[in-house]
């Protein structure tokens, strides 16, 4: 039975310890009986041999009083002691051990949040994404409400398809219209993602199809927002544009699907007349899966129900293939290899700061050689030596853990402020996960850094051999302490590596023209539902109506509307044709494909080469292409007065004039053969464009004020500058290269610290050995480059392992540069020269102090 | 005439327990009877520090304890050696026998 069970089981302990004395008793008796006492006289002179039972007894009990939580206990008083008897040595470990845990966990809760947690619906798992892809145009689109019908009702894997797409619109019941997001959804879109109303009901069917009753479902925010959580809400209606609604119900907190903002849901008939076309592209689609079922199963079933549709509805079908992708993969895939890569560096951190930590450990062993030596010989065994060492690496792990703690919910802070970019950024929390997280990090971390120290420390051959050569003999070297200190430099390389190519990256991306000049350009969005696009005549009225007013701001120096943001990632490819005899028309090219219109150019400063800009063509007779096209599509000749064909259109444009490349597809992308077209939008509601004399947000009151006048059942949003969009889309890129170089720099100092550490205490072991050197004629010159090359060689082969390392792992960050390549030499040896400098400088001190020693005043303390 | 418990050289209780353990399970009041015996009544251990002693051996992991019945049909604890506590055995003799060679030695000669 071990020491443990007794612990646990004193009570039968107890019992078994009384009925083994009883049983001796009880054999005394018997012999003396046997003898020819009476009974009474044996039990008498039976009991008055044996002594007091109870202390017998108790004397037992404290054979196995000491059990492992008591010995624990012990431990970890003592430890504490140790601790307080060093403090600067305490505080050290624990500052680097929280710096090292606290970003570790703070970079963990936003995986546990992003990529591990499931998404807040029930059985997210068998939730996808759905969208119909082009095999010719390469691209995917929205669903047609035909289409999605069909494929839920055909297909044989999933519970039920439904889709969704979102407008913006104003809300029109207060003084200013309100611009609100609407969803526009299909029957079965609660179902789908398993969702009830807080308050009210789902849409009824007869809601859902065409004519019948209005209805909307809001949002939680919205609910509060504008009815102050009014519990009657019911039944109120809220009055969008020029139409009414009735609130049938509220969703819950937190539901935010399709997108963050949505303030109201709203059925779509789906046999309504106009939703019969089967070109119309709406929705995109989510569905569930039956349970169990694969992806991949659901891939190929709902391929096979758009291959029969393809069969029967040749004209429309018969290059669209049906796309799926988890919900979770559209929501976090994107983020998912920067927070890898986020986590990897602080994992590395975390180890810098353990090698740190074990190095100052180790070096303590020889202070503590006596002490170890004492114990062995006072009968302490191995084990509870290792024991006692490792308690002491425990509550500085703890304290290191609990201090981290803190600074991980303030990194929690910084993310949430510079995480906008990533997915799921709010459901970033502090939580019992995180909690059991940095507890877990913090035992790891004893284990880690304590361990070999302590198995070290207590090698009974070498604590007493330690213990007398650090006092009266030359301490040889510390090669495990070298080996620390260039692993640790080594992994500061490699993280200090990955941040410089990134921030290469980033300089690279600075310095890129972008082809178009964002500063002083004010962009602004006016609500406009999809319903007016069917009056696309009317709808141009009313943009060309804004656009002129605006025009007549004053400060306003041109204006445009395009459909999106120039710089953000958004790509329309289209297949153009050349229609030209002296070509050969089989070629099949690809352009991106842009609508624009009114001062597109001349607000964006994109320079015109040749030919005319347009401005308004809402035939599609003319088009304007930019540099690369001409330069691709028309080698050596003027492309001026071509005619092109663009298939899904039916259009066959002139070329009228040639523009310079712009970036339109974000910094990042290197221009691509671009078609401009200068007509009316099909998005209600698009963005304009508009150029002013000063600093762009200072008009935005005088342009609110005169959209309002000429449209006043409309509201404006998304005012901004157009560096504002720029520098949102590369957000994501900002916050990855900022962490990167926070935990690199933090490393490096680490190292250095390490290193530092690590030699002083050397120049401190080596005192006597200095003080004789000296006293024999020993410059100080030659002691302090003595140091000073023990130094510089470990961190030279430190920085050549880190190097190495570096170019081997830099794949990862593949995609992530723009122009600098992986292996960029500048960056390496910009690198090393970085960490060999701080590396002296670390060293300096140190050996600088070994060549001031004083050889009599040394060799007297002996 | 019998020994005072104080008489017994310190740990050398121990190694006469493991001794007569060795020769087979045994409970602890048969191991009282036994050293009695063998030594003719020289040595008498008091049930004060035989108990506590059978314990600590226990702890140690020299001693292996299981309840059995004993000749009179009653539940006993039963122990016996663990392969650690023969070789702490071996240990403990040869180092008695060097020492007691020692004191004889010193005995003899310095007479």
């Amino acid at each position: 039975m071990t020491r443990w069970k007794f612990f646990l089981r004193k009570s039968a302990m107890e019992k078994e310890l009384d009925s083994e004395i009883g049983f001796h008793l009880d054999s005394v008796i018997q012999e003396k009986v046997a003898a020819g006492l009476s009974a009474e006289e044996a039990r008498r002179l039976a009991m008055l041999e044996f002594g007091g039972a109870e202390q017998v007894k108790e004397e037992c009990r404290s054979a196995h009083r000491i059990t492992i939580i008591e010995t624990a206990l012990a431990n970890l008083k003592s430890a504490i002691r140790f601790m307080r008897r060093s403090p600067g040595f305490s505080v050290t470990v624990i500052l680097v051990l929280a710096l090292g845990i606290g970003a570790n966990s703070a970079v963990f809760s936003a995986i546990d949040a992003v990529l591990l947690r499931p998404l807040p619906y029930p059985d997210s798992g068998e939730l996808v994404v759905l969208h119909q892809y082009d095999r010719t145009r390469k691209s995917d689109s929205p669903i047609a409400p035909v289409r999605l019908e069909e494929w839920n009702r055909y297909n044989s894997t999933f519970q039920a398809i439904a889709g969704s797409y979102t407008q913006d619109l104003s809300e029109t019941s207060g003084t200013l219209p309100e611009r609100l997001v609407e969803a526009d959804v299909t029957p079965r879109f609660l179902q789908v993602l398993g969702i009830a109303p807080e308050l009210g009901r789902d849409f009824t069917s007869a809601e859902e199809h065409f004519g019948g009753p209005p209805a909307v479902l809001i949002s939680d925010r919205f609910w509060r927002r504008r009815f102050h959580a009014d519990p009657n809400v019911l039944g109120k209606a809220v009055r969008i544009e020029s139409s009414s609604a009735p609130i049938v119900g509220v969703l819950p907190a937190g539901f935010e699907f399709p997108e963050k903002d949505v303030d109201l849901w709203a059925p779509v008939p789906m046999d309504a007349p106009i939703a019969q076309d089967r070109a119309f592209t709406w929705f995109t689609g989510i569905g569930r899966l039956k349970p169990g079922i694969t992806i991949a199963r659901a891939r190929a079933d709902i391929s096979a129900v758009q291959a029969r549709l393809a069969w029967q509805f040749p004209q429309t079908d018969k290059d669209l293939k049906a796309e799926i992708q988890p919900l979770k993969e559209t929501i976090v895939g994107g983020s998912r290899r920067s927070l890898w890569i986020l986590f990897g560096s602080v994992t590395l951190l975390l180890l810098i700061a353990c090698t740190n930590i074990a190095a100052l450990l180790l070096s303590r062993i020889t202070e503590r050689a006596h002490e170890i030596s004492l114990r062995y010989s006072l009968g302490a065994s191995r084990c509870s030596i290792v024991a006692q060492l490792l308690a002491e690496a425990f509550v500085l792990a703890l304290a290191g853990s609990v201090l981290g703690l803190a600074i991980a919910a303030a990194g929690i802070r910084v993310l949430h402020s510079l995480a906008k970019a990533l997915p799921r950024a709010d459901e970033i929390t502090l939580d019992w996960r995180i909690l059991l997280y940095t507890l877990g990090s913090g035992v790891i971390v004893t284990v880690l850094c304590g361990l070999v120290p302590a198995l070290i420390a207590s090698r009974r051959s070498i604590s007493p051999a330690l213990a007398s050569r650090s006092r009266t003999q030359v301490f040889a070297g510390a090669p495990l302490q070298w080996t620390l200190v260039g692993v640790q430099v080594s992994l500061a390389v490699t993280l200090l590596t990955g941040a410089g190519l990134l921030l290469r990256s980033f300089q690279e991306l600075g310095r890129v023209s972008p082809g178009f000049d964002p500063n002083h350009v004010l962009t602004l969005r006016i609500s406009g539902n999809y319903g007016e696009t069917g009056d696309q005549k009317k709808m141009f009225q009313h943009m060309k109506r804004a656009l002129e007013g605006i025009e007549t701001v004053p400060g306003v120096d041109s204006a445009a509307i395009s459909a999106t943001v120039p710089g953000a990632a958004r790509e329309f490819p289209t297949d153009v044709k050349i229609t030209d005899a002296a070509v050969s028309s089989d070629r099949k090219t690809t352009a991106d494909e842009r609508v624009v219109y009114g001062a597109y150019f001349e607000t964006l400063r994109i320079p015109l080469l040749a030919g005319s800009a347009c401005r308004e063509d809402t035939l599609w007779t003319t088009a304007v292409v930019n540099r690369s096209f001409a330069e691709a599509y028309f080698p050596n000749r003027n492309a001026i007065g071509h005619h092109l064909e663009i298939t899904p259109f039916d259009a066959k444009p002139e070329i009228t004039g040639i523009v310079g490349d712009a970036r339109e597809n974000g910094l990042n992308h290197a221009p691509i053969p671009t078609l401009y077209w200068c007509s009316s939008n099909a998005n209600p509601s698009p963005y304009f464009l508009i150029r002013t004399h000063g600093d762009p947000m200072g008009l935005a009151n005088a342009l609110r004020r005169k959209i309002h006048r000429i449209e006043p059942a409309r509201s404006v949003f998304d005012i901004m500058p157009l560096t504002h969009h720029l520098s949102e889309s590369n957000a994501e890129n900002r916050f990855r290269t900022l962490l990167l170089t926070l935990f690199a720099l933090t490393a490096v100092s680490l190292a250095a610290i390490g290193l530092y550490g690590t030699l002083s205490y050397l120049v401190m072991l080596r005192r006597r050995e200095i003080g004789l050197r000296m006293a024999l004629g020993a410059l100080p010159g030659q002691i302090r480059t003595r140091f000073l090359a023990q130094g510089a060689a470990i961190s030279l082969l430190g920085c050549i392992a880190g190097l190495a390392i570096a170019a081997a792992f830099s794949r990862l960050l593949a995609g992530m540069l723009y122009d600098v390549s992986r292996l960029d030499p500048l960056t390496y040896v910009a690198v090393a020269i970085g960490v060999l400098a701080v590396a002296s400088a670390a060293s300096a001190l140190p050996a600088c102090r070994a060549a001031r020693l004083e050889p009599m005043q040394v060799l007297r303390e002996e | 005439m019998p020994l005072e418990k104080s008489d017994l050289l310190q740990g050398t209780l121990d190694m006469l327990i493991l001794k007569i353990v060795a020769l087979g399970p045994v409970h602890g009041y048969g191991i009282s009877q036994r050293i009695r015996q063998i030594s003719n009544d020289v040595l008498q251990v008091q049930q004060g520090s035989l108990y506590p002693a059978l314990h600590r051996l226990e702890r140690r992991g020299w001693l292996e304890a299981t309840w059995g019945e004993s000749e009179n049909a009653r539940q006993a604890k039963f122990y016996k050696l663990s392969a650690k506590g023969r070789k702490q055995l071996m240990k403990e003799e040869s180092n008695w026998e060097r020492l007691a060679a020692a004191v004889t030695l010193i005995m003899q000669t310095a007479e």
